[in-house]
């Protein structure tokens, strides 16, 4: 008898979502999804308001990434005040990048401590009550006060720079309308009141190593699970190295053939359309001239180190080298690796952060700078999850008269399917009994892309994730409901 | 002058969102007591709790939890001691009091004396005011809590 599994909410991502699984009469997966069934909203919502109102009220998007849109929307608002990136004085692009660095390292902390880390220390198919941080606190206590020690870390820079640490603000059009003091500087330099930058760069580097090790052990899984071959998209900077904050766009083919060639932001719409689907809110972005079938690309942490030539700190790059080591020195489609080039990236923002507040131009400086305003800006920058666009469009009075926002996690919506797909396809067909183990390989695959489907559907209201299964006819046959 | 009945080193955390009506009752309510500045009281604000909070709280004697209720309460409010449960919710996005307590115990060996203040409501919507029975609800409790605390 042919059935359909429903797993609802996935668990452990940020926002709901659910997938089904239809399987035929002998038991093999027919069709997967992966579906996002929130409302998406803020596009609209946004149009009438002043431009200047946008980086504050993008950042209700979302209670995790709010920095991340707060300096896209930021990025564009300055081009509408006739401020390019490269326009911007040093002291606003310094703290804004620091910002940056610590919303990427706490956002990146967050998902590998509390969220992936139970897949790691208890296996994939652990039973459900170690399937969460809480169970890492009992039997991993040093690595879950370490965790939550570096995420704190994170959160306190964007304190001391945006004021607080969710929906803070720093950006004003055109720069940014405070700098930190010597002594909010030092917070995070002499380790006296907390663990200071050293410590974090140590840190990082030993929870590496912990990634290196479990790699060492279990690189057959490591490789194999949910690999599927994809584009990959992420922003370099001029010298092709990893860049976050502004640059260009690249891509590459899964064999690691450019096909996307470092444009400028400005002209993303040339080369990129959104695709929808009648069973999803989330919509699916693909580069034109490859089309809607294949010109889909994996976005974030494994995409940014497949896409760019070296990181530009010195620690990071010695370890995108030897993780790269494992591809022949080429790209990397196995699924897993996100978690391990989610640490390397949590490095390369410990090194800037620290460089950054060795940095006199934070503490002072011109703030705001002024051009000859414009109707339209578009800004990228590249989000924990992956690279993210705000495009607004305002009329003579200012007013915005249109929102385009491309998430991160949209971009890896093909990706997360295909991840679904593969599970399916390789764990539960073919078996008469779907066990609970089996299912969570489901959320493993999901949970590696770090999806943020309340940003992707801009959400109203509560979310969750749920997953189904069923038979031929149509008929719901199993259910796993996670709320 | 009474003697403060409340032990030192206490941390009030206000949870919710003054942005969606009552939602906001816990923020208020812990608003009021910032204003009264008392010595010894952290006063520390939430849209929901996160599990960094076990770190926070590890660090004080007595915690307490103000959020808002969709629960209609006998008084309008219930005060009551809370303890640490080993359960986790499914997001990273929230996390109950019980278990951030549970988390101050495993990682950092502390156990604070800690309740709940449950403010009841009765607006959800998309405006930063309280409801007239959110509004009543908040004096009552924010003398019983006087009363009793201090």
């Amino acid at each position: 008898m042919s059935r359909k599994i429903t797993i609802d909410p996935i668990t452990r991502v940020e926002g709901h979502g659910r997938v089904t699984i239809h399987l035929d009469d002998y038991g093999q997966v027919k069709d997967s999804f992966f579906h996002i069934v929130e409302f998406r909203g803020f596009e609209r919502f946004i149009q009438g308001h002043p431009y200047w109102e946008a980086p504050v009220f993008v950042q209700r998007l979302c209670g995790i990434c709010p920095v991340s849109h707060h300096l896209a929307a930021a990025k564009a608002i300055d081009q509408i005040v006739g401020i390019d990136p490269k326009d911007l004085s040093p002291t606003a692009t310094k703290l804004r990048r620091l910002m940056h660095y610590g919303q990427v390292f706490q956002s990146h902390a967050l998902h590998f401590f509390y969220l992936a880390s139970p897949d790691l220390l208890f296996g994939f198919d652990a039973p459900v009550d170690k399937r969460n941080i809480v169970a890492v606190a009992s039997e991993h206590r040093d690595l879950a006060i370490k965790g939550i020690t570096m995420r704190r870390f994170g959160q306190e820079i964007i304190k001391a720079v945006a004021g607080k640490r969710i929906h803070g603000i720093l950006t004003v059009p055109g720069g940014v309308h405070k700098t930190i003091t010597a002594a909010e500087r030092d917070y995070f330099l002499d380790g006296n009141n907390i663990e200071s930058i050293d410590t974090m760069i140590e840190w990082t580097k030993e929870v590496i190593n912990f990634m290196k090790g479990y790699h060492e052990k279990n690189r057959k899984q490591l490789d194999e699970f949910a690999f599927f071959p994809s584009g990959h998209l992420g922003m370099v900077n001029d010298l092709g190295e990893l860049e976050l904050y502004d640059g260009k766009l690249r891509a590459k083919d899964h064999e690691g053939n450019i096909i996307l060639n470092d444009i400028s932001t400005d002209v993303y719409q040339e080369y990129f359309a959104e695709a929808v689907a009648n069973w999803s809110y989330m919509k699916f972005p693909y580069l034109k001239n490859i089309g809607r079938e294949k010109g889909w690309n994996r976005v974030g942490p494994m995409a940014r180190l497949n896409v760019c030539d070296r990181i530009p700190t010195t620690l990071a790059e010695k370890e995108r080298q030897f993780y790269l080591d494992f591809s022949g020195n080429k790209i990397i489609n196995s699924t897993m690796y996100y978690h391990w080039a989610r640490l390397i990236e949590m490095l390369y923002c410990a090194e800037e952060m620290k460089l950054l507040l060795n940095d006199p131009d934070l503490l002072s400086g011109e703030l705001v700078r002024q051009g000859k305003t414009r109707n339209k800006g578009i800004g990228i920058i590249e989000a924990p999850r992956g690279t993210l666009t705000h495009h607004y469009e305002v009329d003579d009075k200012g007013m915005i008269t249109r929102c385009n926002l491309i998430v991160s996690t949209t971009h890896n919506n093909d990706a997360m399917n295909e991840a679904v797909k593969w599970v399916a396809q390789h764990v539960i067909s073919r078996h008469g009994n779907i066990t609970d183990g089996m299912l969570n390989q489901v959320e493993v695959a999901i949970r590696a892309y770090d999806p943020c489907l309340s940003c992707a559907t801009q959400a109203l209201g509560k979310m969750s994730l749920v997953a189904e299964l069923y038979n031929h006819k149509g008929e719901l046959i199993d259910a796993r409901t996670k709320n | 002058m009474q003697e403060q009945k409340i032990k030192p080193a206490t941390l009030i955390i206000g949870i919710g969102n003054t942005g969606r009506n009552d939602d906001g009752l816990g923020w208020t309510f812990t608003e009021k007591i910032e204003e009264m500045q008392l010595p010894n009281i952290t006063c520390e604000y939430r849209y929901q709790l996160q599990i960094e909070d076990a770190q926070l709280v590890s660090q004080y004697e007595t915690v307490f939890f103000a959020d808002a209720s969709h629960q209609a309460l006998p008084k309008g409010f219930e005060i009551k001691e809370c303890s640490l449960v080993d359960h986790y919710y499914f997001t990273s996005h929230s996390q109950s009091p019980e278990t951030i307590l549970y988390l101050a115990k495993a990682l950092y060996q502390k156990e604070p004396m800690a309740y709940t203040i449950a403010i009841a409501g009765q607006d959800w919507d998309f405006e930063n005011k309280l409801s007239e029975t959110a509004k009543e609800n908040l004096d009552n409790v924010l003398k019983e809590f006087k009363n009793k605390y201090f």
